[in-house]
This record gives C-alpha cells, structure tokens and sequence, in this order.
C-alpha cells in the first residue's frame, strides 16, 4: 500500500513538474511575438532571420500550412477573432477575401504604390477600395526543359530555338508529339508494362491554367457576375488542354508528388510550366539534374500562376509591428534579395530594370538568363480579374479535364460535366 | 471486513441495510467522535452514505463541457442548415428546406456514400478476419516474446493518421510505388493507378485503415479469447476435436459479443473517414472524379471550399440519420444475439 502511494505520488509530481515545464516561457519573453500564417514559400527562411536581426525585439511566429487548408482555417478564425498578426493570402483566394475588406486593417500608404505591378496591386485592393493586402511575389510562367532529352529525341536545345518551335500552345502540342514519336520503342511500351509512362510535359493539366491566365477575364466579370459557361477564354483553355491531354504527350503525373520528384530525375518527361517560384522547388528535388535544364518562352507569350500578398486582419494583436515587417519584407531591395536567393520573382516593376534582376543567370538551368526571360514574360501580362470561388471553380474544371486524361470522357462531356458542376455547387 | 465500519457508522439501533436513504449520516455521528484510528474507516463508509445528488455534480464537468463543446455547435448546425449561410457575410438568406431538398438530388452526396461504404466494407471485414487470426497466434502460449508482439502490435496505432497517409501514398504510387512494383515481381499486370480508379482507391484507403486498426482490434480479440475459460478446450481435447474444430465450435462463438463490438465501433469509424483521402488525393473531392469523396470529406468540401456552410450543415444532420439508422440495425442485432444466448 505505501509503496502505491509513494508511486503515485512521484508521478503526480512529475506530471505536475512536465506542466510547469511546458507553461514556463524561456527569456525571451519580453519579445514581441508577431504571428505569421503562411503556406508554401511566402516567408523565406532568410527574410524571418534577417528581420530578426534587425529588431532583436521582435520574435517572428510563423505557421505552415498547405494552401488550401491555410485560406481556410482564415475564414475560421476571421469569424472566431484568433487571427494572426499578418495572414499570406494567394491570389487565386485573393478575390474571396476582396468580398470582405471589413476584416482586413487598411494599409493604404504603407508602402509606395507605384513600386508595385499595377494588376497585382490591384488584386490586393477590397472591393470598397480598401488597400487589404501588399502583393508579394508575380508567379511568372515560363518553360523548364530538359536540354539532354531534347537533343536525344531530335529537338533543338537552345533556348532560343525552343521557344521559336511553339509560338502557339497549338504549336507547344505539336513539338510534344515529335518527342513522342522519338521515344525509344522501350519507353513506348513502358507504360503498360513497366511502371513508368514517359512523356514530353509532366501533366498537361498544368496547360489550363497556364492558357487561362493569358487572357484578361476567367469567370467573373469584374462586378462579380459569373461568366464561366461564357467567356470564350476559358473554353478555349479548356477545349486545347483536352486536345494536348488526348495526344498522348503528357504522363499525367501529379505535380508535388513523390511521383513527380522521381520523374523529374528520372527524365521521366522533358517539360514543365514553371512559374518562377517553382524553379528552387526543382533545384532542391532534382540535385542531380543540375545543368540539364534550361528555360524557354511560355507559349502565346508570357504567363502567370500563382503569386501571393500579405494582409492584416484587423483583429491583430501588434499591427504596428506587423505593418513594419510587410514594410520591410516586400520593400524592393528585399523582393530583390529573395529573389536571388529562392527564385520568388518580385511584384516591384521598379526592378524590372535594375540590372540585378535583368541580369540574374542560375548554373542549374544551364546559366539561362532567368531574370531577363521572367521579366519579358511579367511585362507581356495583362490584368487578370480573380472572382469570388475562383479557387472552387477551378477545382471542379480541373477535374472535368483530369477525366479526359485518363480517357474516361471526351472533351465535349467533360465540359459540360464541369460546367453542371459548378451550376450545382457554386452560387456567387 | 465491513462490519466493523458498518456498526460505526450507523448505531445499533439502526438497520445497516439500506445506507443510501439514510436520513442524515453526518448527524447521528456528530455527538460520538470516533477514536482517530477508526475515523478512517468511517470517512469510507461516509462517502456510501452521502446523499446520492452529489452524483451530478461530479458528474456534472462533462455534461457543461458537453452543453458548450457538443450540444450547442450541434443545435447552431441545425440552425445553419435552413440558410444559404455566407460564412464572413453579415446578412444570411434564409433557404428554408431548399439545402435538403438540393442535397437528396445531388449524385455526389450519394457518391460519397457509396464510396464510405465501399471503404467501411473493405477496410472492417477484412480486418476483422485478420484480427482474429493474429489473436489466435498471439494466445498461443508457447509463442515466444509474447509481450513484445502484443506491444508493438500498438505502434500502428499511435502513429500520425497523416503520416500513414504520406507513406501508404507513395507506397500506393501508380509509377514509383512499391505495391506496383511488388506487382510486377509477382507478375501481375501492374500498372494499377491506386488513386485514379475507384475500387483500387477504396483499398487502398482501406489498407491504411486496416494497418492502423489491425492491432488494436487483435488486442481486444485477444482479451476476449483469455476470458474463455480454458475448461472448454480441455474438453474438447478430451472429445478429440481438432485445432480447427475448437476454434470454429469454441473460440468463435464465445467472441460473438466482442465481434459485434468491434463491428460498431469498426462501423463508427468507417462513417468518419476523412483525413486518409484527404491526404491520398491531394483535394478536398476525394480524388478526381469523386472517387474516394467520403460523407465527411464531401461535407468538408461544401463548407470550406465552395463556402456553403448552410448546405454542408444539412450534410451533417444527414450524416447524423445515416447513424442513427446504422446504429438502431447493430442495436437490433446485438439484442438479438443476446437473446440467443439466454435461449439456450
């Protein structure tokens, strides 16, 4: 019985004891703790240690998640008031949080508006024309490519010559069907007897919205009335990544996948559409690549994917301190330092002339000159107007054109199977 | 050994029978303060003879947790589920019954249940059989180690269901996945895209499950096969049954209670299935062409993506129905299993 007793008595010490431990903040908390949530890649590691340095003060607090369940644990928390101190916001959420400005705390005159790319500050701006967010980085869309596979299957490999073999996504398509054609009989048969499909782009999907972001309206008019059943773009994106999705150029692996890092050094596909944000991810996934890849012009000219801006909910706890770090971290010379050092391409066009930029080269993509070729794309852009369910939306169009890939509908059927979809599901 | 303490408590005079309605214990003591060494026992046999309306507050913790955190969000869903709720707006439209009705003609929602369906079906009767199989080898008492197996048996089911998901993902790869390429070794045509096609996606969300709860569910089998009292199998060894024999004739139909257990909260948990296709398909359609969009992973869908929280709230109370019936059919069963018992 004693013995019991003192047993119990030491755990219940030391569970007493493991609290106290946890509940004790070390020293450092007399530093301002400023809450940062985030997703991907918005707050590069180097930016949060050099803020750091600057203001020994200030303790950054940053929370990951992936994208879609950070815009939604958002919502939650703008309904609940637990927001944190700045919340990254991507741009295809961007027209979602525009329909509520009354959450975000206004930073018009935070930062000097005309550093910015017009059209990505405008995607920061509430639809009562609040400022509510500070746009971050322009996901420029270019092509990454595999210059030892295009030379193995007949194509040329300079950079310059590639981007003249697709002027149109037509062309794009056609190019990809002349690798094809050009696979050993090995990698032909490969897919149904082996376990490795080879193609020419890793996922054709990838081209939908790559076409979509070339033209100057998806499917909202910019009073916010639906126009996806209509607009003649997005059609037209869908109908040619259907086409590209039937000629058999693409393996149709997912991106971010371990499939996709396996591919990637495997030489499994020789293309990828990348925005500029994408290039590190490669550079860390296929190390052993390095220097077979190059980067040529996106078909139909310049393109965009992705791109993100940094907002203050107004339920903040330190705005003040919040507002100097959005300041500081998406002031030109800092977007110039990301840049340099993750590829995060900068939403100041007061860069796009410094030579910095311009004449930025990466030994893993063959020296090409990134910063020059992301520059003439990001210039070739027009302003795109991002809609309420934007990102709903193009979820159920991706997985219309994910059944044409794997041959289960026709293009025909596909569409209108999306289009019934976001009927059902999508009311504004 | 209560005798003593009875007597104490209550006075000759008194009945020591019925404790609980004793007028005031507390009373009857005050005049005569028990000897120190036998206070002790007193205060024992005082907590018998509280008055039996302390059981709720004690009980009471819970059911105020249970009002705030179960019973109010419930009761506010319901109330959601008649809006065409905006989850940021300000003004909420009110829709009346237009999300039920809206949600009886949608073919996803009866997607969805076919699939968790599909996956409940894949993922508990399979196990169960294994279960039940691993509790058999683990009983075995020549079986060496036996703590160490029964222990690691648990690891499954402490790991992150995420984690299990990342990795059955990739082990489930259609070009690089270690289940192709076993597949092929064992020359099958393996080119089987685990996560593009329905049935192959059911099994292999319900591998995970399976993985996770296999153990789990071997330990209960196992409590319940050493609670057969060792007499019946000494018997039937007299009687010259076979090892088979035993098993078919003994073991399992003293484990039909721990089944039917196992079944319901196999069952409870196959109706919740969410974060495994969640992480498999990378959205929140479960795959796409709905192909493992489970009840749950659909009403997630609803709500989060599409910002219809007022529909996803009559997810939610269908999903509540589709219970309440599952659970009225296993109350059934089991009643009846009970009752086949008393018959003989």
């Amino acid at each position: 019985m004693n013995r019991k007793t003192s047993l119990r008595s030491a755990m219940a010490l030391l569970v007493v004891a493991s609290l106290t431990l946890v509940g004790i903040q070390p020293a450092q908390a007399a530093k301002t703790q400023v809450t940062i949530w985030s997703y991907g890649n918005v707050i590069e590691p180097w930016g949060e240690q050099e803020y750091e340095r600057l203001h020994p003060n200030i303790d950054l607090k940053i929370k990951k998640n992936s994208m879609d369940a950070h815009h939604q644990s958002l919502i939650t928390a703008f309904k609940a008031n637990t927001t944190p101190d700045i919340a990254a916001i991507e741009v295809s959420y961007s027209g979602f949080f525009r329909s509520y400005p009354k959450y975000f705390t206004n930073l018009s005159g935070l930062v000097n508006e005309n550093d910015y790319l017009d059209w990505r500050w405008d995607q920061g701006v509430g639809k009562d024309g609040k400022v509510i967010g500070i746009p971050t980085d322009v996901g420029g869309l270019q092509v990454a490519y595999r210059k030892d596979l295009f030379k193995a299957h007949g194509l040329p490999t300079d950079r310059e010559a590639v981007g003249k073999l697709w002027p149109t996504w037509q062309a794009f398509i056609n190019t990809g069907k002349t690798y094809v054609s050009k696979l050993s009989t090995a990698e032909k048969t490969s897919c149904k007897v082996k376990k490795v499909c080879y193609g020419f782009i890793d996922n054709a999907g990838t081209m939908y919205p790559a076409i979509l972001n070339q033209g100057t309206k998806k499917y909202y008019e910019t009073n916010g009335t639906l126009i996806y059943n209509t607009n003649a773009n997005v059609k037209t994106a869908f109908t040619t990544t259907a086409t590209a999705m039937n000629s058999g150029i693409s393996t149709r692996i997912n991106q971010f996948t371990s499939d996709w890092n396996a591919g990637m050094m495997k030489g499994v596909f020789a293309t990828v559409l990348a925005p500029a944000w994408m290039l590190d991810y490669i550079k860390q996934q296929a190390k052993s690549t390095s220097g077979k890849w190059d980067v040529a012009d996106l078909p139909g000219g310049g393109g965009n994917l992705g791109g993100s801006q940094l907002s203050i909910p107004t339920a903040a706890k330190h705005p003040q301190e919040a507002k100097d770090f959005i300041k500081w971290y998406l002031s030109p010379a800092i977007q110039l330092e990301i840049f340099k050092r993750y590829g995060l391409f900068p939403s100041a066009s007061s860069l796009y002339s410094n030579p910095a930029l311009t004449g930025y080269k990466d030994k893993f993509f063959s020296n090409a000159p990134i910063g020059q070729i992301y520059v003439t794309g990001a210039r070739q852009l027009r302003p795109i107007f991002e809609g309420k369910n934007q990102r709903a939306i193009d979820n159920y169009f991706g997985q219309a054109l994910a059944k044409v890939a794997v041959g289960k509908m026709t293009a025909s059927a596909a569409w209108s199977d999306a289009i019934t979809q976001i009927q059902k599901n999508i009311r504004d | 050994m209560s005798n003593s303490a009875n007597s104490l408590a209550a006075p000759k005079k008194r009945k020591p029978t019925n404790v609980f309605k004793s007028e005031d214990p507390h009373k009857s003591e005050k005049p005569k303060r028990p000897k120190r060494s036998e206070r002790r026992k007193a205060t024992e046999n005082g907590i018998k003879a509280l008055n039996p309306n302390w059981g709720y507050a004690f009980v009471a913790p819970f059911f105020v947790m249970f009002l705030i955190f179960g019973l109010a969000p419930v009761i506010y869903s319901i109330w959601i589920a008649f809006y065409n709720w905006d989850p940021l707006g300000d003004e909420q439209q009110f829709y009346g019954l237009t999300n039920f009705t809206d949600l009886i003609v949608d073919e996803n929602f009866w997607i969805a249940l076919r699939n968790t369906f599909s996956i409940w079906f894949f993922s508990t009767i399979p196990q169960m059989i294994m279960a039940i199989g691993l509790a058999s080898i683990l009983r075995n008492p020549r079986l060496k180690g036996a703590t160490f197996w029964r222990t690691i048996l648990l690891v499954p089911n402490i790991t992150s269901v995420l984690a299990i998901a990342i990795v059955f993902g990739q082990l489930f790869g259609r070009d690089f996945g270690l289940v192709n390429l076993a597949l092929t070794y064992l020359g099958m045509p393996a080119h089987i895209d685990w996560i593009a096609e329905p049935l192959p996606s059911h099994i292999a969300i319900a591998t995970m499950i399976t993985w996770r709860w296999l153990g789990y569910n071997a330990l209960i089998f196992l409590a319940a096969m050493l609670a057969i009292p060792s007499y019946l199998y000494e018997s039937a060894d007299l009687d010259g049954a076979s090892k088979w024999q035993q098993f078919r004739y003994i073991t399992l139909p003293q484990l039909r209670n721990t089944i039917t257990f196992v079944l319901i909260v196999g069952t409870i948990g196959g109706l919740q299935v969410f974060a495994e296709p969640l992480t498999l398909g990378g959205n929140m359609s479960g795959g796409d062409s709905r192909q493992f969009s489970t009840l749950t992973l659909f009403l997630y869908e609803q709500a989060f993506q599409n910002n219809r929280w007022g529909y996803a709230a009559a997810i939610g109370i269908f999903i509540t129905i589709i219970v309440i019936i599952i659970s009225a059919i296993n109350f059934a069963i089991t009643r009846r299993i009970s009752s086949e018992d008393n018959d003989k």
